[in-house]
């Protein structure tokens, strides 16, 4: 008895003088690594003219300057048609892998994980080689290699959210109600994989909005390699950018993080 | 297991379908993804005349500047890697233990932006807290270390190093939660029943098991940062000889090679890097996943 009490207090010291150590070295190394640049890098970015003082001048700079606004908008637009050309190739794909294709899983699966396997430089590369002259002359062939990047991820954010649901349940009841294809997908599916869909629709877009590898082998103006250039002529108004990307990256990802879960469960009752 | 294998054989067998469901899929991954690195392979084996040749391998496979930029290339992401992948444990670790519900969901949402939206910023962020009038360098200065006493620059290879690691933590801590969260607590207990020491337990059956997870996410962390081109384009614009900057500089015209088809084999050199890498990934992951389900 004594021997097992007195275990149980070892046990839970050793738990207690673990627990604060641990968490305490790990904030500290964290602070180092990642809030120090992020904070060096806000602090500059507030630098006024000539770095004296403090002052919004290089965000107001980084407006008016030439380009802005349309890069902007080009990235906009590119990460917009490249998220639904995502949704529209994607989620019938994985439905039917996940319905009734299942012998072509592994082929998908593997196709899928090839962009990460696949340098992007080295992709850059083969487009210049293998695209048709039409499609190489329109700064939309970049929407088509956007959705090849976020393939893995795509991939795997419809694929978790469509294991959770009772699929073949879903679409026996839905058809036998008389309902078409289109509407059994639209109507039943898509509700019931919300959170798959949204996720690959933001990762997708988050990529693509920030890509820079292809957009600049393949030489073409997006935001990113717009600020590549911009940064040449006044490095301030860069970091600013910087600075400006990631902190609304993660103020937007903690948002939604955030965000009360509708899961899937619910659209099972509710049926 | 064997009930999950039975079932799962079920399932692939005698549910045959057509493929035509899946041809908008496979036409799109076939023209956008097969058909661009098959291209530049067979024209990477063609001369300046356009005849078949080994002769763009030769500065590869040669001391020179090409074989040179590979070596730097593979000690840059061993490193970042090994850097990466070690912090990156710990602090998923950390974080499986201790920070839980919103906490966590805030510190996963914070992992995945510095983990992907890295590129051209994070080069930015760095020259402005570690450049020769960083802040950092700066406070750093008046407490005494001066940090550009040395041959220390930010647009180094020790300064790639550093900006590097600054994604490959937090990939790894996104890539490595799972699988410490998919430690059970009953193996714990047992082994503690069985009278095992935390140490022991950690020795004979928690390592063990994340060991090929751990590898696993090693090897994709090489091959993300053997792979990466903007940060290290935006931040040292050359001065650093990495294989995709070469490549780079290769295809906007501002280095001339006489061999016209360079690019190629530099670039199917990178292709055959990463699926080495790459097929340890997987090895590794299939072994992982022998301790789930």
């Amino acid at each position: 008895m004594g021997t097992t009490a007195s275990g149980e207090v070892e046990k839970l010291m050793k738990r207690f003088t673990l627990k604060w150590p641990l968490v305490i070295t790990s904030s500290l190394l964290a602070f180092l690594i990642f809030i120090v640049p992020l904070y060096g890098a806000a602090v500059y970015s507030f630098k006024g003219n000539g770095g004296k003082g403090h002052s919004w001048v290089n965000y107001q700079w980084l407006i008016h300057q030439d380009g802005f606004y349309p890069s902007l908008l080009t990235s906009l637009k590119l990460a917009v048609l490249a998220a639904f050309l995502t949704l529209a190739l994607m989620v019938p794909t994985m439905v039917y892998l996940n319905l009734k294709g299942q012998k072509y899983k592994s082929l998908v699966d593997f196709l899928c994980i090839l962009p990460l396997i696949i340098p992007v430089v080295s992709l850059a590369i083969g487009a210049q080689v293998a695209m048709p002259k039409i499609l190489q002359n329109s700064e939309y062939e970049l929407v088509f290699f956007f959705v090849i990047i976020a393939l893995p991820y795509t991939y795997r954010a419809l694929d978790t959210s469509l294991q959770t649901v009772a699929l073949k349940t879903l679409v026996e009841a839905s058809r036998s109600l008389g309902a078409s294809w289109t509407s059994t997908i639209m109507l039943v599916i898509v509700p019931a994989i919300r959170s798959g869909i949204t996720g690959a629709l933001f990762l997708t877009f988050a990529l693509s909005i920030g890509e820079y590898t292809i957009t600049s082998l393949l030489h073409w103006e997006t935001f990113p390699t717009w600020t590549v250039v911009a940064a040449q002529q006044n490095i301030l108004g860069a970091i600013a950018i910087s600075v400006f990307s990631f902190v609304g990256a993660i103020a937007l990802l903690s948002i939604i993080a955030l965000l009360p879960k509708r899961n899937a469960q619910r659209v099972e009752v509710d049926e | 297991m064997g009930v999950v294998r039975a079932r799962s054989r079920i399932r692939s067998s005698g549910r045959g379908s057509g493929v035509l469901p899946l041809l908008p899929f496979f036409l799109f991954t076939g023209f956008f993804l097969i058909w661009p690195v098959v291209a530049v392979t067979l024209r990477s084996f063609k001369g300046n005349k356009n005849e078949w040749t080994l002769a763009n391998y030769r500065p590869i496979l040669h001391s020179g500047p090409y074989f040179h930029a590979f070596i730097v290339s593979l000690k840059l992401s061993l490193i970042t890697a090994l850097i990466g992948s070690l912090l990156g444990a710990f602090f998923a670790y950390v974080i499986v233990k201790y920070a839980r519900g919103k906490f966590g969901a805030v510190v996963d949402s914070i992992s995945a932006v510095f983990a992907n939206s890295g590129g051209v910023p994070l080069a930015f962020m760095f020259v402005a807290a570690f450049g020769t009038e960083g802040i950092v360098t700066k406070v750093l200065k008046s407490l005494g270390w001066d940090i550009y006493a040395g041959h220390f620059t930010i647009f180094s290879f020790t300064g790639v190093v550093m900006v590097y690691s600054f994604f490959q933590v937090p990939l790894m801590i996104l890539v490595f939660k799972p699988a410490i969260a998919g430690l059970r607590r009953e193996w714990e207990e047992a082994s503690t029943n069985l009278g095992a020491s935390a140490f022991t337990y950690w020795r004979r059956v928690g390592i063990p098991i994340l060991t090929p997870s751990f590898v696993g996410a090693f090897f994709l962390l090489f091959a993300g940062g053997f792979s990466a081109y903007a940060t290290a384009r935006a931040l040292t614009v050359g001065t650093v000889p990495l294989v995709p900057i070469i490549i780079g500089t290769l295809v906007d015209g501002n280095v001339i090679s006489d061999q016209t088809n360079l690019g190629d084999s530099l670039a199917v050199g990178m292709i055959v890097v990463a699926t080495i890498v790459m097929a340890g990934y997987i090895w590794a992951q299939r072994q992982a996943a022998k301790w789930r389900s």
